[in-house]
């Protein structure tokens, strides 16, 4: 079947663009200057044999292509080697910071659907009106204001003013985990909502002014019936691509918010490993998102079809 | 420990690199008690009032998560200041900077070469076992061990052997007499840990999984990584007088420095070591607490690091030493917070010297006066006008970047060409551990400090071919100073000699000294009973604090 068939052909595209991902990932390390066991011993005057032995420990003495070989085993096992600073397995360090990073994403990214989709819907159907420029302008100043700004307005407006909020940590337990992402999940959406913001619109723009549209309003379908089954739906492919796009963006954002609140995600950890040289977790934290962007686009690619059957059969978009 | 090079290293290499902001804080105080000399308002403090009372938990902030709690690889402000809650050593280093005994009810040195631990009974880890003195070889056995790979080895590059030799009696024999090794002991060097959990933990000891089980007042009840860690009183302490008067504590990791502040003024933290000082005027006004200054081991230097440059020239860094304005330097890099200093030690590790050796080390010295003509004269008289010196910076803290402009214009001044090279705080680090990145280097920026109580800690360092004497500085009557101090046992006569050691290192300038300035701390109003001090490493400071 012609479907199976093209989902093959993206999962094999997946492979393949992991498979150099991983190259690029591990082998990059050997470009960056610097000792990684002059820094795992700390800078301090080792004796000769410790060298030698740490070295050995971390396999650091065999040929990159075999370090390559070692290290892929592994990760294809779930082992993503030891960290150097903290020594421990890089799946504990991960895992231990995953839970925030993820939340912080997942409730950035509905902030930033509901409020994209519902801001470019109405801005749409109110094209050329003064609420629609007010949501254009709005939109596009928010997402003028760096994260990092951001932060600090709110941290300083809602925590350290009202003291409606925590000012860092992410809290215990999953609902005091939500409370303590409100602020920075709102500081890591307001850049991007724009985007989605923008591209409902205009995708709804389009929609709006089409002969089928037309039709259906002159056959006296109700407007709330038009939007939903023939604009929105119609435009949900662009929205779905940018959306896509947004995943990757949304985890290496996070690094900016998550050091501003001081809480310990996967952003903040790149951050961190990067500086110390602390290499295997680097590469586990790039692989991994570059696996999240990969997939979720893949992802995106075989259901369009199921959204938009005329992507299927090659119309395009007309 | 002949050459404990390795305590400011790590401050430099680690704790700056990542520190950032909270090091500007750190540049080091002598145990002065004057006044700045840029006329800033300040004051050292070395106790606070004693609490009134118990209290159920307070929380402190760090500005990094600690790397390790593993003794044998801390060597950093975290790292150090939360392990200095939970596990002890052989001696105990004291806010005042002695060494009184720990772990080790007593010690001796009945010959040059040999020194006896008797292990104090009644110990309990925090597990319940009792310590003996087979914990205690263990422990010190580990950080000799290569395939550990410890930052304190240098503490036991003298040592011969270690071994039990009673039930609670350790004897540690050296190879050459060893004054430093302990002096060493009430580090992080000196630290004991069960042998069984050494055994039972191996890999993951000290890390977030695997913990620690020590004999400190507090035990570690949970790591949650990057986040916090949280810390119990132990109620099996063996020390009545140090018995921790928070049932619990909590160390908060907020490396930004900014979210740091604001969670001191809105006192969702109670302290913080090494704030911003910047941020002090700030913390003291919003009125949930006091900043305070405690004595300090480090100085700010600058690192000569090529003495085949330009520099090699004597008269050359005497010059630059006399261009640059070093009140200038206070002033922009700490608020004028601290003293100009001729010196690389701070009054502070010199409690066990003489006061004669103390006016030989701090008096009876060149005090450099900023004095561009007759600089300019040295440089010509060396023939170095117009020569080129490249010097090594980071985006580390604002010191950094206070003390590389005036270097500049130092150098500007006297006729010499300065080029400034910014590197990543990684690449900076790797100055200190990694003899190519110093190629082609001339000077760069540090702030370093004394892990023990002894100057001559600083001077051993220095010696012809010693790993952290960057430059390759070399010196003959120096090297001869600093060998017969280390294998001096008397402190008395030990601080002489380390005193002509620092009266030669104040002649040859083999590094620049900048400054020192005291080590600044928020404490918040709800409690009190600390002994500020650079203690704080290895002291079990917390287990003072009660309620205000």
């Amino acid at each position: 079947m012609s479907t199976l068939r093209r989902v093959a052909g993206k999962l094999g595209g997946l492979l393949l663009t992991l498979f150099l991902a991983s190259l690029l990932v591990f082998f990059s390390r050997f470009l960056v200057p610097g000792d990684p066991i002059r820094f795992l011993l700390r800078g301090r005057k080792p004796s000769p044999e410790a060298i030698a032995d740490v070295t050995a420990q971390y396999g650091l003495n065999l040929p990159p292509w075999e370090q390559y070989v070692r290290w892929i085993a592994g990760v294809l096992h779930g082992d993503f080697g030891r960290s150097l600073q903290f020594r421990q397995d890089v799946t504990a360090v991960l895992g231990d910071r995953l839970p925030v990073t993820l939340m912080l994403v997942v409730m950035a990214g509905t902030i930033i659907a509901v409020v994209g989709l519902v801001g470019g819907t109405i801005a749409a159907l109110n094209k050329g009106r003064a609420s629609d420029r007010g949501i254009l302008i709005s939109l596009t100043v928010l997402g003028a204001i760096p994260s990092f700004v951001g932060s600090i307005v709110l941290i300083a407006i809602f925590s350290v003013q009202l003291g409606w909020f925590p000012s860092f940590g992410s809290g215990s337990g999953f609902w005091d985990m939500a409370y303590h992402l409100v602020l920075p999940s709102i500081a890591l959406a307001i850049v991007f909502i724009v985007l989605v913001g923008k591209v409902t619109r205009s995708a709804m723009v389009e929609q709006l002014n089409r002969e089928h549209v037309e039709v259906a309003t002159s056959r006296g379908i109700t407007r709330l019936a038009v939007v939903r089954r023939h604009v929105l739906r119609n435009a949900l492919g662009p929205i779905l691509t940018v959306s896509g796009v947004l995943v990757a963006g949304l985890i290496v954002a996070s690094s900016i918010v998550e050091q501003a609140f001081g809480l310990s995600g996967i952003g903040s950890l790149l951050v961190g490993s990067v500086d110390r040289l602390d290499f295997p977790v680097v590469q586990a934290i790039v692989l991994l998102v570059v696996t999240a962007f990969v997939v979720v686009n893949a992802i995106i690619d075989i259901l369009e079809p199921w959204i938009d059957p005329r992507s299927a059969a090659g119309v395009g978009a007309r | 420990m002949t050459r404990t090079r390795l305590s400011r290293v790590a401050a430099v290499g680690g704790a700056l690199l990542i520190a950032a902001t909270s090091l500007t804080a750190c540049s080091g105080s002598a145990g002065g008690t004057s006044t700045g000399s840029a006329g800033a308002d300040w004051k050292l403090t070395t106790t606070t009032a004693k609490p009134t009372g118990d209290i159920d938990s307070f929380s402190f902030a760090l500005y990094a998560e600690p790397a390790t709690l593993d003794y044998a690889y801390a060597f950093d402000y975290p790292d150090n200041q939360v392990l200095a809650n939970v596990c002890e050593s052989l001696l105990r280093l004291n806010p005042d900077y002695s060494l009184s005994p720990g772990l080790a009810k007593s010690f001796s040195n009945p010959d040059p070469l040999t020194w006896v631990y008797e292990i104090r009974d009644g110990v309990t880890f925090h597990d319940g076992t009792p310590l003996t003195a087979a914990d205690a070889v263990a422990s010190m056995q580990r950080i000799m061990d290569p395939s550990v790979g410890s930052a304190w080895f240098s503490v036991y590059q003298n040592v011969e052997s270690i071994t039990q030799t009673g039930p609670m009696e350790v004897t540690v024999k050296t190879k050459i007499p060893d004054s430093q090794f302990n002096q060493g002991m009430g580090g992080s060097a000196g630290v004991i840990e069960s042998a069984a959990t050494l055994a039972a933990k191996g890999k993951d000891y000290g890390n977030s999984t695997g913990g620690v089980n020590c004999t400190g007042p507090f035990s570690l009840t949970q790591w949650k990584s990057g986040e916090s860690l949280s810390l119990e009183r132990y109620d099996g302490y063996w020390d009545k007088d140090l018995r921790a008067k928070s049932a619990k504590m909590t160390f908060a990791i907020i490396p930004d420095a900014t979210a740091r502040v604001n969670a001191m003024k809105s006192g969702s933290v109670d302290g913080s070591w090494q704030i911003p000082m910047e941020s002090a005027p700030q913390l003291q006004a919003s009125g949930k607490g006091d900043v305070l200054y405690a004595p300090s081991s480090a100085t700010s230097d600058l690192v000569i690091s090529n003495v085949s440059g330009p520099l090699g020239d004597k008269r050359v860094r005497k010059a630059l030493m006399m261009a640059l304005d070093r009140p200038g330097i206070l002033k922009g890099a700490s608020q004028g917070i601290g003293e100009i200093s001729d010196v690389l030690t701070t009054k502070l590790v010199w409690g066990t010297a003489t006061d004669a050796a103390k006016k030989t080390a701090f008096d009876d010295i060149t005090h450099y006066k900023q004095d561009v003509a007759a600089a300019k004269k040295l440089v010509e008289e060396a023939g170095a006008t117009g020569k080129e010196l490249v010097y090594v910076t980071a985006p580390i803290g604002n010191d950094f970047s206070v003390v590389s402009q005036a270097t500049m214009a130092a150098a500007q001044s006297i006729g010499l060409k300065l080029t400034i090279k910014t590197v990543s705080p990684a690449q900076y680090t790797a100055l200190f551990s990694d003899p190519s990145a110093r190629e082609g280097v001339d000077l760069f920026y540090t702030v370093w400090y004394l892990s023990s109580p002894d100057a001559l800690e600083m001077y051993g360092v220095l010696r012809t071919g010693d790993f952290s004497n960057y430059g390759g500085w070399s010196n003959a009557e120096f090297d001869k100073t600093v060998n017969e101090a280390v294998g001096t046992m008397d402190p008395a006569a030990r601080s002489a000699l380390t005193a002509k050691a620092q009266q030669i290192a104040n002649e040859e300038l083999p590094w620049l000294p900048l400054a020192t300035g005291p080590l600044p701390l928020f404490l918040g109003k709800r409690i009190t009973g600390l002994d500020p001090s650079m203690a704080f490493l290895y002291y079990p400071w917390a287990a003072q604090i009660g309620k205000r």
